[in-house]
């Protein structure tokens, strides 16, 4: 299971915008943060040991984790872009365009890696019912 | 004769277990469809109309209306669909569980079953979070954008709102729940033809 990983964490600090005005973006931060810690230490578990299992469920949780964190920070970005006229929500990207920019990257960079995580929890769930299946049928 | 008394206590084993854990799942995946739909339904009909004083021009004071509509937020739009794409998956499994216990493709079926409530958990979860954070965002506002709260001017909207969201995370905790009996089932259940085949 060593496929690479890539997990997109930013620490956007403009003059102005930091990623830490919103709570969505805090929360896509920590997320991320969280999925990258736990990959990196999964890297490290020996083929044949018995905590599989438990990479399973954590990856089933870790990849919910990372779909909420993107979706919610996709929201308030477009918010940030487009600005919602009916709140009277002015877009702010037109003053902050570098820290616009670098959200886009991170967001880019969030869905690669929620891609890459469900090609990943589809085979460690292929790779682990494999064996268990073969026994009983 | 050893051989037959072990398919005897396959079959009634077979038979006992899955029964308490059916009913079980079945009453779960109704809570979730009614937590689901319940959702989509009052974001679905959210909506507030305000009327406001604009300006007064003599003596007659000129009225603006301005409306709250769950429209005009996209994380919205997906709130509703997802939960109602959830509802609707929730409906087409407890329909499967009732009706249809035959209807099996190639032996994949319990695999399909796992693998669509997974995909309806990510869809549940996303649509929640972002309507999560952009209703904390109506709330509280955001100074360092100049982004005023809303909810002090439309405070129905807002409550109700926050109970459609209420509902929709009490349905991704049970789909949640039922994802992983689903997992579980297709791991530990017996295969019918195994009891059968002597070797």
């Amino acid at each position: 299971m060593a496929t690479s990983h890539e997990k997109g964490t930013f620490f956007a600090l403009s003059y102005e915008a930091k990623y830490s005005d919103t709570p969505a973006f805090k929360f896509f931060v920590i997320a991320n943060a969280i999925v990258t810690v736990y990959a990196f230490l999964v890297l490290f578990i020996p083929s044949e040991s018995q905590l599989w299992g438990l990479v399973l469920a954590l990856d089933l949780v870790f990849t919910m984790l990372l779909i909420s964190s993107i979706s919610a920070a996709l929201a308030v970005a477009q918010v940030g872009k487009k600005g919602n006229s009916s709140a009277g929500w002015l877009p702010v990207c037109g003053q902050v365009t570098k820290y616009c920019n670098q959200v886009t990257g991170a967001l880019v960079a969030g869905f690669i890696a929620i891609i890459t995580y469900i090609i990943l929890l589809l085979y460690s769930i292929y790779t682990f019912l494999n064996p268990l299946l073969g026994k009983n049928g | 004769m050893a051989l037959q008394n072990e398919d005897k206590l396959e079959v009634g084993y077979s038979s006992l277990q899955p029964k308490p854990k059916k009913w079980v799942l079945l009453m779960l995946r109704l809570l979730a469809f009614f937590a689901t739909a319940a959702a989509t339904v009052v974001m679905g009909l959210n909506k507030e109309t305000k009327t406001l004083v604009v300006a007064t021009v003599g003596t007659t004071p000129i009225k603006a209306t301005l409306t709250a509509k769950f429209q005009h937020t996209p994380a919205f739009v997906f709130f509703v669909i997802a939960n109602g794409l959830a509802s609707i998956h929730n409906l087409v499994m407890i329909m499967g569980d009732l009706f249809g216990q035959k209807l099996d493709y190639k032996g994949l079926r319990l695999a399909m079953i796992a693998i669509l409530d997974m995909m309806t958990v990510a869809l549940i979860s996303g649509g929640a979070s972002a309507a999560a954070f952009m209703a904390e965002l109506g709330k509280n506002g955001n100074s360092h954008a100049r982004w005023n709260s809303i909810c002090d001017k439309y405070k129905t909207f807002c409550d109700h709102g926050g109970g459609a969201l209420i509902a929709s995370f009490a349905g991704l905790i049970l789909m949640l729940i039922i994802s992983v009996m689903s997992i579980i089932k297709l791991l530990i259940k017996p295969k019918p033809d195994s009891t059968t085949v002597v070797p």
